[in-house]
């Protein structure tokens, strides 16, 4: 049986005095692609962000590789580190100088107390072989400002590469590509799923995405609606119990005149 | 008479131990300055630099009122006083400009009110608005040498973690940076170097020595780490220059600093610029 990465138990989180999150509870298993799917304000960023410690939870235990994030959102540097995080978008000051290497390095290293030369070795092969296995060494000596939106992503999928992890995490992270560029996205980020053996955790809207390529899916609306396979999950009556009654899911076709 | 015999003379001023410490107390504080103004340029906390800038002189009227020494008080006036303006910042929905310009120019208004009861107003206001590097005595030289040393600590030994803070907070946040604690650190490293500065340079060109040179120093750097040792590297040089000009035509210290600074940012401009043009 597949290790549990992470486990979410009774999970509460409010916002502004409402409950934005109630009593939510699942897990993840390593190797294992996880949708977050709901309609605007069901509470899927603030799942993501409780998550990861950014925002505090009123009530529920989080357990990262068996480890319990503390109420101040701390875990130990080593589970800290199996953890990738790539944010909505990616919003960054492009007036700041940062080539590619550099922020593909951030991800290397562990942070805290060292000295600005520590690891230096060690650090440019990682990024190195990070930024070749996403098809972006050419991009190395780049300033991050000057990327493309396609760009960014696999840079950002290099970060998460750069150093072995357990769990991703993704708050819409092909937000702002076009057809092509996601599409692209989605096939290297399962590509490197199968390779690396990551547990993934995203926040989606494209459920025709989710029915191609996730392993399960979390309908959330404040609370769990339903969860299981995209086929069970995403089954119109589960969609109007977590959307509404008024959704109609609609779904493309092409004809040929 | 030559420039050269003009030079000579200049140069000749630096054997007096007080053009020494004027020096060495520029090199101390343009250092200093460029360091954390790498940093504060970034993370677009000019205007704070500022308002702790006219906040120090809010803290010398009251020491004048008291009847204590303005020495002993500033620094940490200036560190409490930054640190209110921060819980300010998070705990209103005010935009950070406009709350920061309220900050400092009621800091100005009442610190100007204060000095006319004490009878400092007329005699002493050019000197705490603008500085006297040239008195910079032993002891504030000391304080300026270990004010740089624990800023080069601080920012050398957590650099990649002031990156990542730097592009993308919620990517540190969950990578388990302590974000509160590294930005109250480096809000108190600015109040302490505006609060060492002052007496050197001024309550109103103080927040130049942090931001001009850092964005001199941006305009030439392709990369994070340049960027920092290039705006360190460009404070240092232009107090050294600034006071050699300052020497040479007999100028005030400080605005012949903050001079070169601009000297050097137009440059920065310019030399890019023509770069291309050229090839």
């Amino acid at each position: 049986m597949s290790e549990t990465v992470l486990a979410i138990e009774q999970l509460t989180v409010y916002r502004d005095n409402y409950a934005a999150v109630q009593d939510v509870s699942f897990s993840l298993t390593a190797g294992t692609d996880t949708a977050v799917v709901g309609p605007n304000g069901a509470g899927k960023s603030t799942l993501i962000q409780a998550i990861l410690g950014i925002f505090p939870r009123q009530k529920g235990q989080i357990f990262v590789l068996g480890q319990p994030l503390s109420q101040q959102g701390k875990l130990t540097a080593e589970v800290r580190q199996s953890i990738a995080y790539l944010p909505q978008n990616f919003p960054f000051d492009r007036r700041i100088p940062m080539t590619v290497a550099e922020f593909v390095g951030l991800g290397w290293d562990r942070l805290g107390l060292q000295l600005p030369w520590a690891g230096r070795k060690p650090r440019r092969k990682a990024v190195r072989e990070a930024l070749s296995r996403v098809e972006a060494w050419h991009l190395c000596h780049q300033p991050i400002s000057s990327l493309s939106g396609g760009e960014i992503k696999r840079v950002l999928l290099a970060y998460c590469l750069v150093r072995p992890r357990r769990l991703l995490i993704l708050d819409e992270a092909p937000a702002g590509l076009d057809v092509r560029g996601e599409s692209e996205f989605y096939q290297l980020l399962y590509e490197l799923k199968q390779e690396q053996g990551w547990a993934i955790l995203q926040v989606s809207h494209d459920l025709d995405m989710v029915r191609r390529h996730c392993d399960r899916a979390l309908c959330l609306n404040q609370t769990l609606r339903c969860q299981g396979t995209p086929e069970v999950a995403l089954s119109s009556s589960n969609l109007s119990l977590t959307y509404g009654s008024e959704f109609v899911p609609y779904h493309h076709t092409c004809r040929d005149y | 008479m030559s420039i050269a015999t003009e030079l000579s003379r200049a140069l000749e001023l630096f054997e007096f131990p007080f053009m020494q410490r004027a020096l060495i107390g520029g090199v101390f504080t343009g250092l200093t300055g460029g360091l954390l103004g790498s940093f504060t340029i970034l993370r677009q906390l000019s205007f704070f630099s500022d308002a702790l800038g006219h906040s120090a002189l809010l803290g010398i009227s009251f020491a004048f009122l008291l009847g204590l020494n303005p020495s002993a008080i500033i620094l940490p006036f200036a560190v409490i006083f930054a640190l209110v303006v921060m819980f300010l910042l998070e705990r209103t929905h005010l935009w950070t400009d406009a709350l920061l310009n309220i900050i400092y120019s009621s800091s100005l208004a009442v610190a100007l009110i204060v000095l006319s009861f004490v009878g400092q107003y007329k005699g002493g206001i050019n000197h705490l608005l603008f500085g006297d590097i040239l008195a910079i005595r032993n002891a504030d030289l000391i304080l300026s040498a270990v004010l740089f040393c624990l800023c080069t600590a601080f920012i050398g030994l957590t650099l990649r973690t002031q990156m990542l803070l730097t592009i993308n907070e919620p990517m540190a946040i969950a990578r388990g940076v302590p974000v509160a604690t590294y930005r109250t650190i480096f809000i108190v490293l600015l109040a302490l170097l505006v609060g060492v500065s002052i007496k050197a340079i001024g309550v109103l060109l103080v927040s130049a020595f942090i931001v001009i040179p850092a964005c001199a120093a941006r305009l030439l750097s392709r990369t994070f780490t340049h960027h920092i040792v290039a705006s360190a590297g460009l404070g240092a040089i232009s107090a050294i220059l600034g006071i050699l000009l300052s020497a040479l035509f007999n100028l005030p210290s400080g605005p012949s600093i903050v001079v070169m600074q601009l000297a050097i940012f137009c440059l920065a401009i310019v030399v890019p610029t023509a770069q291309r043009l050229a090839l």
